[in-house]
């Protein structure tokens, strides 16, 4: 009797485990086997010749590459705006803000980061409706509207792993700095924030994924399903997630389908890539601390 | 000696312009919010919350009720949630106890990139390989419906679930874990005796971030849930979630009065979000006490 | 006893009436004290009576705790001029390079080696180049390291043996050019060895600088010390000197009944 319990608990934690296992490699070995051969210069590209398409020369019809270009222009926007502003604010909460202070600020940190996604494209669909209500009757949903709407559903990564980054400093180092005569803000300029620097990328990194393959967001700020590349802030544009759900729903040809798995995996390709930089460099931030 | 003052003088500028980037983001927030507000007065003023919280959602023939969507996507992640926690908490057990150190490492490593999976992969292998087996194993359908969704939603949130249980387990066990092998247990049942009764706590905010977490997704509802606004009668009847609605509203740019049903369900979604962060809050405040922590 | 109360000529640091509390729980309770300079004073006490705290209260170190009141005088006399740190004799950043502190576990930054000591040369004295390499051999001499680390200067501090690293961060100390070297129990971490090499560096030391240490072990204390108090519950018990410190079975018996 009491061997079976050990048995039944054992065999369903294997269980769960091989389960689990099992969906992830079905997951992606579809992914691949599907998508592998669909990676080609022709995917993102279509007919266009790849150099006269990257320096704009001349438009491409049928590859996702405006789409790659939206995308990168999207995380690169967002990243600017929301990154400096999110590791100064997650500085201050740390390391200046007073009791107070802090529980506000977090509450509202809060409130961010428990906003689903697609109640933040909300916000930026009725940011258009307000302006045409009011100052600019031209609103449009457009690439820095998606890209401001992006970077606050980031911020509170940012500000958070920021945070736990520098709290996570042990308190004998923590008095290093002012013992040698170091003031508050050189202590964290030059002890603190390069004490915590990995921990802070590693979340700046995973920032950056999310704003990757977001797609909730930007369906209600002003991407399309055909755009060309982005010809100012202003305009409607186009971006990889997005792509790859219209492919899914609207696909019309065998070719399209194809499309549709090559651009699924390489959006997968650039999500991994950059999932393994922020692992290695949380594994070394980690590593420090137990030399001590 | 002049180094000193200007340090000083520097040292006030730094806060204050540090306090001020803290203050943007703050003030973002806050107009997030007054925004979404005044756009949900009407709601609360005129009898425009009554006309969406009916059942019928028939936008050309006058009804806006958005009560079937609110059921589904509770329904939905409550589903989601049901696969996705004892799988959960079965891994847990075999990461945290039950697995050799090496196999432990690697299952961690692949559930934390499960969760850098984008939403829309999950979504997109769905409608390719699982919608075709709904519909033709089990025959049922057209393969878009609840229970596709909720079988994939709830891969979506297993890893979030998993994650927030074992960082708690990892704070707690070391201690207890020797404590329960001098009382000569098997792992298996330190696990089921002493580690969960023990991290109670850790596993209710655990779930309900899930659940949070689920009720929040748009994609996987909108790709593979099937977006008919109906009450379902049955697994395999085609849904309708609220985060689906909006961006469906949103996308065929309709009439504006079926605008007022959208800001109605990112009211309600917000709230539930709140309500489930807040929870979990007053949860993680007092995780502290977790039962082991209280004994003497 | 020596007249403890008045800035006697040859003290360099007087503790006077000094009470501590954080959030409201007392840590020190009217502690008198004084420092002279080529002697070294140790604190020895039972853990939890405050130790730490009365060094911390030197270089107002206790600042950096949330809910720390400070009552009462620490005079320290500087180039000929006495003055109340507490009333800001000395901006605080010089107080804490003029009182030099060395922690318990070595704090080692993973940095290199020359950089654990140039960096707060460079932010907080503006000291580079040349000059910097100058005061960075010369602190590490002093600190009987130099020898052992000159060809190495680049690589990572935490290649160095505890002994070692404690003797950096008593050479990083030493870089400042500190007046007052305060020690929280310096060799708890180390081992027979190493701490020996310490104690042989400290015994040296004291000629130049005035020292003030806390310390775990009556042995070491009494190798080591030229004046003993001890500190129980926050309260100075005794102080014990000369002849007393000598003779083994006196200090013994001493010490245990101030326990």
């Amino acid at each position: 009797m009491k061997k079976n319990l050990d048995f039944l608990m054992t065999g369903y934690a294997r269980l769960c485990a091989v389960a689990v296992f099992l969906a992830t490699s079905l997951l992606l070995g579809f992914l691949i086997k599907r998508g592998l051969s669909s990676v080609d210069l022709k995917l993102f590209f279509g007919d266009t010749h790849w150099l006269s398409a990257i320096t704009g020369t001349q438009p491409v019809f049928e590859g996702i590459w405006p789409a790659v270009v939206g995308t990168l222009f999207l995380v690169l926007l967002s990243s600017a705006i929301s990154i400096p502003t999110g590791v100064a604010s997650g500085v201050y909460l740390s390391e200046y803000a007073s009791g107070r202070v802090r529980s506000f600020l977090g509450f509202a940190v809060d409130v961010l980061s428990g906003t689903p996604s697609i109640v933040m494209g909300l916000f930026g669909f009725t940011m258009i409706l307000f302006l045409r209500n009011t100052l600019l009757p031209q609103a449009r949903p457009s690439l820095f509207l998606a890209a401001v709407c992006i970077a606050l559903l980031i911020l509170p990564y940012v500000i958070r792993t920021t945070q736990t980054a520098l709290e996570a400093i042990p308190e004998h180092l923590r008095l290093l700095g002012p013992s040698l005569g170091l003031s508050h803000w050189h202590n964290i300029r030059y002890l603190l924030v390069p004490l915590a620097g990995r921990g802070i990328l590693s979340g700046v990194i995973l920032a950056i994924g999310r704003a990757a393959e977001d797609t909730a967001v930007i369906l209600l700020t002003g991407v399309v399903a055909r755009a060309g590349l982005p010809a100012s802030l202003w305009d409607k544009f186009e971006a990889l997630p997005f792509r790859i759900y219209y492919l899914a729903a609207e696909h019309r040809s065998q070719a399209e389908l194809d499309q549709g798995f090559g651009a699924a995996l390489v959006l997968l390709l650039l999500t991994g890539f950059l999932f393994l930089a922020a692992f290695f460099l949380h594994a070394k931030f980690e590593k420090r601390w137990k030399t001590h | 000696m002049g180094a000193n003052r200007a340090g000083l003088i520097s040292e006030r500028g730094i806060q204050r312009s540090l306090l001020i980037v803290t203050g943007i983001s703050a003030v973002a927030i806050l107009f997030m919010l007054a925004l979404l507000v005044y756009f949900c007065l009407p709601l609360i003023t005129s009898d425009g919350m009554s006309a969406v919280l009916s059942w019928e959602w028939k936008p050309f023939s006058g009804h806006f009720g958005i009560l079937p969507m609110c059921l589904v996507s509770l329904l939905l992640s409550v589903f989601a949630l049901g696969l996705a926690f004892p799988a959960a908490i079965g891994i847990c057990g075999f990461v945290t106890v039950l697995a050799p150190r090496g196999l432990a490492r690697f299952f961690l490593i692949l559930i934390h990139f499960m969760t850098s999976i984008p939403t829309v992969i999950y979504g997109f292998v769905s409608v390719f390989l699982l919608v075709p087996l709904v519909r033709d194993r089990l025959g049922i359908g057209t393969g878009f419906s609840f229970l596709t969704a909720g079988l994939t939603l709830s891969l979506l949130i297993l890893p979030t679930i998993v994650l927030i249980f074992h960082a708690r387990l990892q704070q707690i066990a070391p201690s207890l874990r020797l404590t329960a092998e001098a009382m000569g247990l098997t792992p298996a049942r330190q696990f089921l005796h002493v580690l969960i009764p023990a991290s109670s706590r850790g596993l209710i905010v655990a779930a309900v971030m899930g659940f949070g977490r689920a009720v929040g997704d748009t994609l996987i509802s909108l790709m593979v849930a099937g977006n008919a606004p109906q009450i379902p009668s049955s697994l395999f009847d085609s849904v309708r979630t609220l985060t689906a609605h909006v961006a469906l509203v949103v996308a065929t740019d309709s009439q504006s009065l079926s605008y007022r049903s959208i800001f109605a369900s990112g009211l309600i979604l917000f709230l539930l979000m709140g309500g489930a962060n807040f929870l979990i809050r007053r949860l993680d405040d007092g995780i502290g006490k977790d039962r082991h922590e209280e004994e003497p | 006893m020596e007249n403890t109360l008045a800035p006697s000529s040859s003290a360099t640091v007087t503790i006077r009436d000094l009470s501590v509390a954080f959030s409201g729980k007392m840590v020190l309770n009217s502690v008198d004290l004084a420092l002279c300079p080529g002697e070294l004073t140790v604190i020895v006490g039972p853990s939890g009576s405050g130790k730490s705290t009365l060094l911390r209260a030197v270089n107002r170190l206790n600042e950096c705790f949330p809910g720390c009141r400070t009552r009462g005088e620490v005079r320290i006399r500087l180039d000929g001029r006495w003055g109340n740190v507490y009333d800001d004799f000395l901006p605080l950043p010089e107080l804490r390079r003029k009182a030099g502190m060395v922690f318990q576990t070595p704090g080692v930054l993973p940095f290199s080696i020359r950089k654990n000591l140039a960096m707060p040369l460079k932010t907080t004295l503006g000291i580079a180049g040349s000059v910097l390499a100058e005061r960075i051999e010369r602190a590490l001499r002093e600190a009987s390291l130099w020898e052992e680390v000159k060809d190495r200067l680049d690589d990572a501090a935490t290649t160095l043996s505890g002994g070692q690293q404690q003797r950096l961060c008593l050479a990083r100390a030493l870089a400042l050019e500190p007046q007052i070297l305060l020690l929280d129990e310096p060799t708890a971490s180390l081992d027979f060895r190493a701490a020996r090499k310490i104690e042989q560096l400290l015994t040296s030391l004291k000629q130049r600088y005035t020292v003030l240490a806390v310390s775990h072990s009556l042995g070491q204390t009494r190798r080591l010390a030229d004046k003993v108090y001890v500190l129980r519950e926050g309260v100075i018990g005794q102080e014990i000197s000369g002849e007393c410190l000598q003779d083994p079975k006196t200090f013994e018996k001493l010490i245990e009944d101030a326990f």
